[in-house]
Parts: C-alpha cells; sequence; structure tokens
C-alpha cells in the first residue's frame, strides 16, 4: 500500500471529521483525494501535526479529531506522544503512515525502522493497531469507533513515485475553512 | 516583576477571556506560571514548539491562547512562528521571560538575551515590555491584537539573579 491509497481509505472513512495533516507530501495526498473544510494542511512547522490535533481534540470533545502524521514528523515530535498519552484525549485518532523515510526531500532514511513505534505509543497510554494491509485498515476503522482514545495507528507504507499536486489554498483560507467547521 | 502584579495578570487576562495557558515554565515567570497552576488551568508541555502546536489548535477551536516561554524558547520556536502561526495568521499572545536582559546574567543567557529585541522585530512579531506599573495597558494592548487577528508578545524583563 503506498501512502496515497491509505490516505484516501482513511479520509473517506472519516467523513467530516477534521483532520490534521502533516507538512508535505501528507497534506498533498489528502488535499488530492478527499478535500474539505475541516481539513488542516500543513505546509511548514513540521512535527506539529499530532500537536495542532491535541489542542483540536481538547477543544472539541464531541468531535472525533484525527491527525495524519509521517514518521520522520513524529520523530521530530517526540515529545508529543507523551503529553497526548499524559493528557489521554479519547477523542484523538493519531496516525502515522510509516516509510521508514523522508519522503518528501528524496526519501533520505528516518530511524523508525529499527525501533517500534507501536510499543512506544502503546508504553504512553495510547490504544495501539498496527496495519500492512488494505484489508486490515478497513476493518481497524471499522472497529476504532468501539475504542476510548488516544488511539494510535502505525500504517506501514510502501515509497512511491507518485507525486500529488501542491495543496492550492492559501495558509489564511485554509485556517478560515477550519475555523467555520469546527 | 513582583509576585502581586504576577498572579494579577493571571486573574485579568483570564476575566478577559484567554482560556488556555499553554507553555514551557521559566524562573522569570514562575509566579505567573504559578497562578495558573494554582487554578488549575495550565498545559505544560515537553518544548515550546508544541505548546505552540497546541495553542494553535485551540486557537482554531474559538478558544483564546497564551503561551508563555523563556526566550530561549522563543529563540527554538522562530520557525514555528514564522510558519504556522504568522502564515496562517493565527491570533495568539506570547508570554516571553527576558533572560540575558541584564549583562552579568548566566553566560548560556547572554547571547541570545543581546539579541531578544532584534530576533522579535527581524520575524515582524509585534512586542511590548510589560512593568510593574503599565502591565494592565500592555495587555489590553495584546488582547487588542487578538481582537484583529494578530499573534503578538509580551516580554517580561528578568531584573534579578538567583
Amino acid at each position: 500500500m503506498i501512502r496515497k491509497e491509505a490516505v484516501k481509505i482513511i479520509a473517506e472513512s472519516v467523513g467530516n471529521n477534521p483532520i490534521i495533516s502533516a507538512n508535505g507530501f501528507m497534506s498533498r495526498d489528502l488535499f488530492e483525494t478527499y478535500d474539505k473544510e475541516s481539513n488542516f494542511y500543513m505546509i511548514g512547522s513540521m512535527g506539529l501535526a499530532s500537536s495542532i490535533g491535541l489542542g483540536i481534540a481538547l477543544k472539541n470533545p464531541k468531535k472525533q479529531v484525527f491527525v495524519f502524521d509521517g514518521d520522520g514528523n513524529i520523530l521530530m515530535n517526540f515529545g508529543s506522544l507523551v503529553t497526548i498519552g499524559s493528557l489521554k484525549p479519547k477523542n484523538l485518532v493519531h496516525i502515522v503512515f510509516d516509510n521508514s523515510s523522508h519522503e518528501s526531500t528524496g526519501g533520505q532514511p528516518t530511524h523508525s525502522s529499527e525501533i517500534n513505534l507501536a510499543k512506544i505509543a502503546k508504553n504512553v497510554n495510547y490504544k495501539i493497531f498496527v496495519v500492512q494491509t488494505k484489508t486490515k485498515l478497513m476493518s481497524v476503522l471499522k472497529n476504532i469507533k468501539k475504542f476510548k482514545g488516544p488511539i494510535f495507528i502505525l500504517i506501514k507504507i510502501s515509497t512511491s513515485k507518485e507525486r500529488s499536486k501542491r495543496v492550492s489554498w492559501k495558509p489564511k483560507t485554509i485556517r478560515d475553512r477550519v475555523i467555520k467547521a469546527l | 516583576m513582583n509576585e502581586e502584579q504576577q498572579r494579577k495578570i493571571y486573574h485579568y487576562l483570564k476575566s478577559k477571556n484567554i482560556e488556555n495557558f499553554v507553555g514551557v515554565p521559566d524562573s522569570t515567570l514562575k509566579h505567573f506560571i504559578d497562578e495558573c497552576l494554582q487554578n488549575d488551568n495550565i498545559l505544560i508541555t515537553t518544548r515550546e514548539e508544541e505548546a505552540i502546536g497546541i495553542a494553535a489548535g485551540m486557537s482554531l477551536s474559538k478558544s483564546n491562547s497564551l503561551v508563555f516561554m523563556q526566550n530561549a524558547g522563543f529563540a527554538n520556536s522562530i520557525s514555528t512562528i514564522t510558519s504556522l502561526i504568522q502564515l496562517y495568521e493565527i491570533p495568539l499572545i506570547f508570554l516571553i521571560g527576558w533572560r540575558g536582559y541584564l549583562p552579568d546574567d548566566a553566560p548560556e543567557h547572554l547571547k541570545i538575551g543581546k539579541i531578544q529585541p532584534e530576533l522579535l522585530k527581524i520575524i515582524g512579531l509585534k512586542s511590548q515590555i510589560l512593568t510593574e506599573e503599565n502591565w494592565k495597558v500592555k495587555c489590553n494592548w495584546a488582547l487588542k491584537q487578538l481582537k484583529q487577528k494578530k499573534p503578538c508578545a509580551l516580554v517580561i524583563r528578568r531584573m534579578f539573579h538567583d
């Protein structure tokens, strides 16, 4: 499974719930496959998708809030796992698309292949799921409504040459759409 | 700034609809931070950028936030401020403790402390210095910036040694 396929499956399953997507190809894939008002597309500040998602989750307890993170992104803001695990927001679903590489900058390796990200998330109070296939991904998405968050879904994806277009919304427009949708 | 005034600042901002106090502790701001703790209204994060991200999420949810930090953490956060807060124009109040204001402060603070006002100017983040006499006026200035959807910074100078 490549990132864009996984992004499409999840975004369709998430429906109108807010998604905070990490900078780089992640946001581009989401924009191309399932653009909607409550998508917060990050185009900078690498690492902070999970923090922005936490802020939104804490203030919108009735909405399930989804974070689309990358392995390079979460490794850059690892403390965020501890903060989220301590506050235990029930409505936060933190998804890490793991290709063990910084694909947006040319595919340089990250260290995620040398460690067990899911185990770390489990140790800081997340409910964890590890997914390798589309079938498993769809069954996990069906089931997550039954569990209290924070939920961590680690999706192993392969790298790809496919490139989605850049997000064409201006940052202020992205902001205003999200504020309106929340 | 003395203890009484720092504690008053918390209550004043709270009464003016600042709902969230997120950040990394700093000794210059310790009485303000303690007042947040006493009122069980604080979120202490692992790094300053994380605090800015969380506060940004809260602001997008129409809930006003203040992010507190030492100026060492402000220096860490410059890229986050420019590529998240300023790029998307997310309204936030930064409260920054200014280490290295006194020329004989601890050595690790001297370099950033010396260029602190220039750093704020260079990135175009409007700021005001809070004192025991002017804090209410300056807080009102910050609240006005927030109403105009602009981020801004309030700075408290470290005037003592320990």
